[in-house]
């Protein structure tokens, strides 16, 4: 499998808070990479660094061989990477539509037709299961739509890489699996997604490799089974056996 | 947008057009300033109202126009359409040269940091040898009142045109997305700063245009009156009364305070300023969305519109 996204020693402080530490992985061509850790692993801010919203102190990020390392988030917006976010970030006065439609107009396929833009956007809200609320103030969708709203939107980018930041959080069973499915679709559909989700029975049955994060480290990767039976891993969740 | 609403903006203009033929001199003179706010007041809706960055600088491309128009027809005896050239020109480049620092600042960053602007502005010009020093510029009278309106309403029908074309452009979307959230925006892939700058710029050619026909007609400027703060303050109150982010709500906005602005000092002369403060308190308190969404929303929900917005503001 070939990568499509690498991740380059990769660190980022905030002042004294080394958040991403020294990290390095890739991303292969169709693959769904789960990434974990409890909470303040650094999760967030890797999805951040790779979508451009913050910068790396060190490393380089590397997309289908070309560093980006240094490009803003709106071009690599355009290169094809896409990303939803765990505080999502709606148009909220926008009608739900047009919230989507935002993605067809300036994402990697960039639409400069208005009408044109809103049928692709349409399309991507009968896919995440939105139609019927096509017309309604993304303010007032609910949290679960919410959750959908934010892949519809990255999807209308028509992305090559799509981020998902705990688009499962706060769904119940039903919704998960859902979401699930969708993603499944979405990688069929050629698309490599990196996932990551708090819900580990949902990301184990979802992932082909996972990736565990703590405290700014990444202290495992691999095949999610052999992963999640990792003691370090154990350790990092639950805390060291008593001898 | 429907025909029939089509049709009715069509008619209001060609009336517009038509009022110098049987309007009175006073009329007239009235005009043209309601056209001109109303046009500043498009503008602004442009930067302030699509884009979400209340600009408190606009001013100061309203005195580039008007000393675009006074020096190039004074000092350099060029036409006036040179003039408004090179006003826009001047507007532009400011735009540019100080829109990238200053929009990225956000919310009230970036209102006070364009307030300052417009005070910078009139201390340079006061000192500027072509500009008339603290003097000022009198430029050669025209006296064609009607050649003026009818100017300023092909201003005021660019401006409301250009605004409509952002409800339906990528570019517009691009602005109203920035507004809504800028960040989401950007990993959207808007090319947030790029946007923002172009945004600034337009809305600025826009109002120095407006600044050189006033400077033509009133033939008079000096630094204080061309970045005059309260004329800021003027349009940002007539957009948001009207309703920012519409089509149309600014010119209404325009056209309906400068009307009762008129009355009221006509006949109520010493409290008129009184009177003013209180209808745009109470606008605030029960449209804060502005007239247009008043009538957009006041069909749905009748007089209950006016109670909910009350009770909004916990008063």
């Amino acid at each position: 499998m070939s990568a499509i996204l690498e991740v380059e020693h990769v660190t980022r402080r905030f002042a004294g808070l080394v958040a991403v530490s020294d990290i390095s992985f890739k991303l292969g061509q169709g693959e769904i990479l789960g990434v974990i850790g409890p909470n303040g692993a650094g999760k967030t801010t890797l999805v951040s660094l790779i979508s451009g919203t913050l910068r790396p102190t060190a490393g380089d990020i590397v997309f289908e061989g070309s560093r980006i390392t240094r490009l803003g988030a709106y071009r690599r917006a355009r290169l094809g990477i896409g990303r939803t976010f765990q505080i999502m970030r709606p148009f909220p006065g926008l009608s739900v539509l047009d919230n989507v439609a935002v993605g067809a107009l300036f994402g990697h396929t960039a639409e400069s037709d208005l009408a044109k833009a809103r049928e692709k956007a349409r399309a991507q809200l009968d896919f995440v299961g939105l139609g019927k609320f096509a017309a309604q103030r993304a303010e007032e969708l609910g949290g679960p739509n919410r959750k959908r709203l934010e892949l519809a939107k990255a999807l209308a980018m028509q992305p090559k890489v799509l981020l998902c930041d705990e688009v499962m959080a706060g769904l119940n069973l039903v919704e998960i699996d859902e979401v699930i499915e969708v993603l499944r679709k979405i990688r069929e559909s050629g698309i490599s997604i990196l996932v990551i989700e708090h819900v580990i029975k949902a990301i184990k049955q979802l992932s082909d490799r996972l990736l565990v994060l703590h405290h700014g480290d990444k202290i495992a990767d691999g095949p999610p089974d052999t992963v999640l039976a990792n003691s370090t891993v154990i350790e990092a969740y639950l805390g060291r056996r008593r001898p | 947008m429907t025909a029939l609403r089509l049709g009715f903006v069509i008619v209001v203009a060609a009336v517009l057009a038509a009022l110098p033929l049987f309007g009175s001199d006073v009329i007239i003179q009235f005009g043209i300033n309601a056209l001109l706010l109303a046009v500043l007041a498009q503008s602004w809706n442009i930067i302030g109202g699509y884009t979400g960055y209340a600009s408190f600088g606009n001013s100061v491309f309203y005195g580039l126009g008007s000393y675009g128009v006074a020096i190039a027809m004074v000092q350099w005896n060029l036409p006036f359409a040179v003039g408004m050239i090179f006003g826009v020109a001047l507007a532009v480049v400011f735009a540019f040269l100080l829109g990238v620092p200053v929009l990225r600042l956000k919310g009230h960053y970036f209102a006070i940091a364009t307030l300052g602007l417009a005070q910078v502005m009139s201390a340079i010009v006061s000192n500027v040898s072509v500009a008339g020093q603290n003097i000022g510029l009198v430029l050669p009278p025209l006296n064609n009142d009607r050649l003026f309106y009818e100017l300023s309403l092909v201003l005021l029908i660019v401006a409301t045109l250009t605004v409509f074309w952002l409800t339906r452009s990528r570019f517009g979307f691009g602005l109203i997305a920035i507004r809504e959230n800028e960040e989401g925006a950007a990993v959207m892939g808007v090319n947030t700063t790029l946007y923002k700058v172009l945004a600034f710029a337009l809305s600025g050619a826009i109002t120095a245009l407006a600044g050189g026909i006033h400077a033509y007609w009133i033939t008079f400027l000096d630094p204080d009156s061309a970045f005059d703060i309260s004329l800021n303050v003027k349009m940002i109150i007539m957009a948001v009364f009207g309703g920012p982010g519409t089509v149309f709500g600014p010119v209404l906005g325009a056209f309906v305070l400068s009307a009762i602005s008129e009355i009221l000092s006509s006949k109520v002369t010493n409290v008129a300023g009184l009177f003013f403060g209180v209808v745009v308190v109470a606008a605030v308190v029960l449209m804060p969305r502005g007239v247009a969404d008043v009538v957009r929303q006041f069909r749905k929900s009748g007089w209950r519109y006016f109670a909910e917005n009350l009770k909004a503001h916990r008063i």
